[in-house]
């Protein structure tokens, strides 16, 4: 590497984290936020056989999950201002990367739902809970710990998704790299520069994840194990 | 609705009539009669598939019966049409044990307990987390109380499930082959629980293969086969002298053996 590459590399380097971590991130956590809640949603009406709403719900997967990512993003910013509705770049980002990723995130939702055992519903009805409460107190508790690695594979998978953005004028961490590199012309190495931010955010999302995964685990905090005499369940109390 | 109360006639606490059911073009239950008083302990036998575990699926509304009807504390439903608000209401009068425990795993076993008071009956927590204490200590399970279903064998399990049960303090609980999923050193702390109910004077239906527990602790035995109510006798009478010859086959069969196990 001659001295003006590595030069270009270390002036460039804050100049594309920075948009990476005022925008880069931002986006991919607004979108995320939205595709949680729009993913949780689809996957209760679906789960629940509301009639009507569940056709709704599986039309509104099979689009955005048989649709481009990219396409969708220019119906919204550079189609919509046609039916008078217009939004700033940003915005609209998050709009539809939360739509899309909301379709996705409702499959991983439903199938966690329907992974636990009908009899916690059973248990839950034989106690007195209605619908709402089953769902709320005993089903999505247990659901989320079983959804959670899906979901976090998909918000990383946003996360570098949020490269499209630049495609529709959002100054983000690719775009960034873009332009330093049209002024430059030293395409190869401001891209793999850009390639290693965003390979440093997903290694910190990685990390998280395995952090996290340890904490969703239902564990009885040691003071409140008791020693009655029972030799076996005591050693398989402290193999957890 | 309440026809019967209005005459003064003399009912059952629980009482279902002409219950049919299929699955598919399989008919599990072909008619059955079944009543309980206040304080009974009603044993409910029979070979697998013979409907007993779809007869307490349909009186606790799991299942929806095609046909008959039911009357619960005076009240007076077709089992068939009943809406889902009656169920809730029926349902608040009724425990129910399964096979499989059932116990909520995100909850420890106090939290199992408090579930039903706390969230369904809106009693607050505090004396909510009473009662369930009193409730596990009744099932010697109080210095389990702060682990969760995954810490727990088997055994204590069920006997958290009975004990989420009767914290609701229902008119009727309602077995579903309670020990069959235990390994059979652990039925024994579980029957223990249910002999010490049934002593206690609830109104218990135990749908069960323990014909000891059938023997000692019901008052009355349902032995039922193909869907149908074979016999039904005092547990004394039925095992003493039973008067089907179904029903005596039955009993040779399964008490050769426990001589044999």
């Amino acid at each position: 590497m001659n001295a003006r590459i590595v030069e270009i590399l270390v002036s460039s380097f804050t100049k594309i984290l920075l948009p990476g971590i005022r925008v880069t991130i931002p986006l991919t956590l607004a979108s995320f936020a939205l595709s949680f809640l729009l993913g949780m949603l689809l996957a209760i009406v679906q789960v629940a056989q509301i009639k009507v709403l569940r056709q709704i719900a599986k039309l509104y997967i099979w689009i955005f999950r048989g649709t481009p990512l990219l396409v969708q993003l220019f119906i919204i910013f550079f189609g919509l201002p046609r039916l008078g509705i217009i939004l700033d770049a940003f915005p609209a980002a998050v709009i539809a990367f939360g739509m899309n990723l909301g379709a996705y995130n409702a499959e991983v939702f439903r199938s966690a739902i329907q992974a636990i055992p009908q009899g916690q519903t059973e248990a839950a009805q034989m106690i007195g809970l209605n619908y709402p409460q089953t769902l709320l107190r005993v089903v999505l508790p247990q659901a989320f710990p079983i959804a959670f690695p899906s979901l976090f594979n998909n918000l990383i998978s946003l996360l570098k998704d949020t490269s499209l953005a630049s495609s529709i004028t959002v100054i983000e961490l690719f775009t960034a790299a873009q332009q330093i590199a049209a002024r430059t012309y030293e395409p190869f190495a401001l891209y793999c520069e850009a390639a290693v931010i965003y390979l440093i955010f997903s290694t910190f999302l990685t990390w998280l994840q395995g952090w996290l995964e340890k904490k969703l685990v239902w564990k009885t905090k040691e003071k409140y194990l008791v020693g009655a005499g029972n030799e076996q369940q005591e050693e398989r109390l402290n193999n957890l | 609705m309440e026809w019967h109360q209005a005459c003064g006639m003399v009912q059952n606490m629980l009482e279902v009539k002409n219950l049919h059911k299929k699955f598919g073009s399989n008919e599990v239950l072909k008619g059955i009669d079944f009543q309980i008083d206040k304080g009974e302990v009603v044993a409910v036998i029979g070979p697998s598939g013979s409907g007993k575990t779809t007869l307490l699926r349909c009186i606790s509304f799991l299942e929806r019966a095609d046909q008959g009807t039911i009357t619960f504390e005076g009240l007076h439903y077709d089992m068939q049409h009943i809406t889902s608000k009656e169920i809730r209401k029926l349902r608040l009068g009724m425990g129910f044990v399964f096979q499989g425990f059932h116990l909520f795993r995100n909850m420890t076993a106090l939290g199992n307990v408090m579930e039903g008071l706390v969230t369904a009956r809106k009693v607050p927590k505090a004396a909510a987390k009473k009662t369930a204490w009193e409730m596990l200590r009744k099932v010697g399970m109080e210095d389990r109380a702060m682990y969760y279903p995954d810490q727990l064998s088997g055994g204590q399990q069920q006997r958290v499930a009975i004990a989420r049960a009767i914290a609701l303090n229902p008119q009727v609980i309602l077995f579903d082959e309670p020990t069959s999923a235990l390994d059979p050193e652990l039925t024994g702390e579980v029957l223990d629980v249910m002999r010490t109910l049934a002593k206690e004077g609830t109104t218990m239906v135990v749908v069960t293969h323990e014909m000891r527990f059938a023997m000692e602790a019901a008052s009355r035995v349902v032995f039922m086969e193909g869907g149908l109510v074979v016999e039904e006798a005092s547990s004394a009478a039925l095992f003493s002298d039973p008067k089907e010859e179904r029903t005596r086959q039955f009993l040779r069969r399964t008490i050769a053996d426990y001589d044999r196990g």
